[in-house]
């Protein structure tokens, strides 16, 4: 019996979506604007994480050594670089190696550097990082280690730069979490609202069934279905909108902005974030139908 | 048995709906409730199967309080119910078959189970034929006769009608109060807000008079 009731009320809700087709129809694209705009904000933020985390990667860090350090103290700061999973390779770059790339790199301050008597770059060993997420405490601990071994003068590492991405990314992160929250709450109570509409538009149809002995259960589990399938479609539709926009968007602001075009560029966003946009969805869908239904089970 | 207990119903101050209203009505009669337009047949009937609750008053049904049953399991009681609205509530878009089909559809009886009785209901106020048709498509008469198919489908112990032949040609009149008859037979109780004195006159077995919310008069035929 269960399991017929059960047959009939899908079949039900399968009828009132369709039958209601136009109004789902608008149901289902402001939920999916809703949940668009908190996949902007997730793929704008997606973008910063990944650009910051591509900064720290790429930044070689120079240790510059004492001069005329013996080789065998020189193998051995090496050897305590190298032994840090953090570290991809080390490369030595003596003194006349260093004052070459100098010159080749400002060429029109090579004069004032052949008239020093001597050299006065030091030598240093560069290490690049290994090409993986690696977080900004754990370069400043691996350095802070490292500048402790004799022998070692001073370090050189754009920490600024990556510490101004990551603190960008931060803030995006929390101005995307915040804008998240408050567009969640507001999505909830459009779509609930939207919901509400369709539920009032069909007052009548509950007031009926309560009249003939319908159970609370009976009249509300096609409205949950309805409500489930209408947050469902608008999530994963929101999740095709987006795409199209992750492909086409750069087209378009390609050309304008020029190097901001990486810091406002949107990333893809990860499986787990799109499951988390479809549960969203659904769930405020189903949430939404049942808070609104309840205001009409009181005949 | 149907037992009201001074019923007391007041939408607006100071005017009573129904004022003070007691009667009995046992299982299987055949009655009517009849007055003036705004003598409060509606509301009565709308009390008894608990659409609204009185504003004073007592009402048993089978020895069960009724007022005093939670409001989730009140589809108990409306499924002993069968009732015909006077303004019909249906749903208009859903077909003839699915209006009727309701009544049964909330109990989970099987399908083939609930087409059969769906079409003798329809062939018994002789709508069978339009079974697919949508009521925005059917006559005002027409509508009022699917509410009574939904009415009667399932078989009730109680049923409660509020003007059924309002709309209706004398020919259908009869032959509606004829079906309300033939499930009196069957042991249902019957209680009709009407009217029509024509139909009282033929087919009542106990009527009560209704005037200002006061029963002014009862009348109990052998």
């Amino acid at each position: 019996m269960i399991f017929r009731q059960l047959k009939y009320l899908l079949q039900s809700a399968g009828h009132n979506l369709w039958n209601f087709r136009g109004r789902n129809l608008i149901s289902v694209l402001i939920i999916s604007f809703s949940f668009l705009v908190i996949g902007i904000f997730l793929a704008l933020s997606n973008n910063l994480t990944y650009l910051g985390e591509q900064l720290s990667n790429n930044l070689a860090i120079s240790f510059f050594l004492k001069q005329n350090l013996p080789a065998k103290e020189v193998e051995e700061i090496r050897q305590a670089i190298l032994d840090s999973t953090l570290v991809d390779n080390v490369v030595y770059v003596s003194q006349s190696e260093a004052l070459s790339r100098f010159t080749a790199n400002f060429p029109e301050l090579k004069e004032i550097v052949a008239n020093l008597d001597s050299n006065p770059f030091p030598p240093s060993l560069e290490a690049r990082l290994k090409d993986k997420s690696v977080t900004l405490a754990a370069i400043t601990a691996f350095i802070d280690h490292i500048k402790r071994l004799p022998g070692v003068v001073d370090v050189q590492f754009n920490q600024d730069w990556v510490e101004k991405m990551e603190s960008l990314s931060r803030i995006v992160q929390a101005i995307g979490f915040f804008l998240g929250v408050i567009l969640i709450l507001a999505s909830f109570f459009i779509i609930s609202n939207v919901v509400r509409l369709n539920v009032f538009a069909r007052k009548n149809e509950i007031e009926i069934q309560r009249l003939v002995g319908a159970t609370n259960t009976f009249i509300r589990i096609p409205f949950l279905v309805e409500g489930f399938v209408l947050g469902l479609a608008g999530s994963l539709l929101s999740i095709f909108i987006l795409f199209l926009l992750i492909k086409i968007f750069p087209v378009y602001i390609g050309q304008t902005l020029g190097a901001a075009e990486q810091l406002l560029a949107l990333r893809p966003l990860s499986l787990e974030q799109m499951i988390w946009l479809v549960v969203g969805g659904a769930l405020t869908g189903t949430l939404g139908s049942a808070s609104s239904v309840s205001k009409f089970l009181r005949v | 048995m149907i037992e009201l207990y001074h019923i007391w119903k007041q939408y607006q101050k100071p005017h009573w709906a129904i004022a003070d209203v007691s009667l009995e009505i046992n299982t299987g009669d055949f009655c009517f409730i009849t007055g003036p337009s705004g003598s409060g047949k509606t509301t009565l009937l709308r009390i008894i199967f608990r659409e609204i609750l009185p504003t004073e008053g007592q009402i048993l049904i089978d020895g069960v309080n009724i007022l005093k049953i939670p409001d989730h399991k009140i589809y108990k009681l409306r499924r002993l119910m069968g009732i015909v609205f006077q303004d019909f509530r249906l749903m208009f878009h859903q077909s003839v078959f699915a209006n009727v089909a309701i009544s049964l559809q909330i109990t989970g009886l099987p399908d083939k189970e609930i087409r059969r009785r769906v079409f003798n209901s329809l062939r018994q106020v002789n709508l069978h034929h339009k079974m697919w048709e949508y009521p925005s498509r059917l006559s005002y008469g027409e509508q009022q006769r699917v509410a009574i198919a939904r009415a009667i489908v399932n078989h009730p112990k109680i049923l409660l009608a509020d003007e059924p032949t309002g709309n209706l040609d004398p020919e259908l009149a009869y032959e509606i109060m004829t079906i309300f008859k033939e499930i009196n037979d069957q042991g249902a109780t019957v209680i009709i807000g009407s009217h029509d004195r024509e139909l009282i006159r033929h087919f009542g077995h106990k009527i009560f008079f209704l005037q200002t919310g006061k029963i002014i008069g009862q009348e109990v035929k052998p």
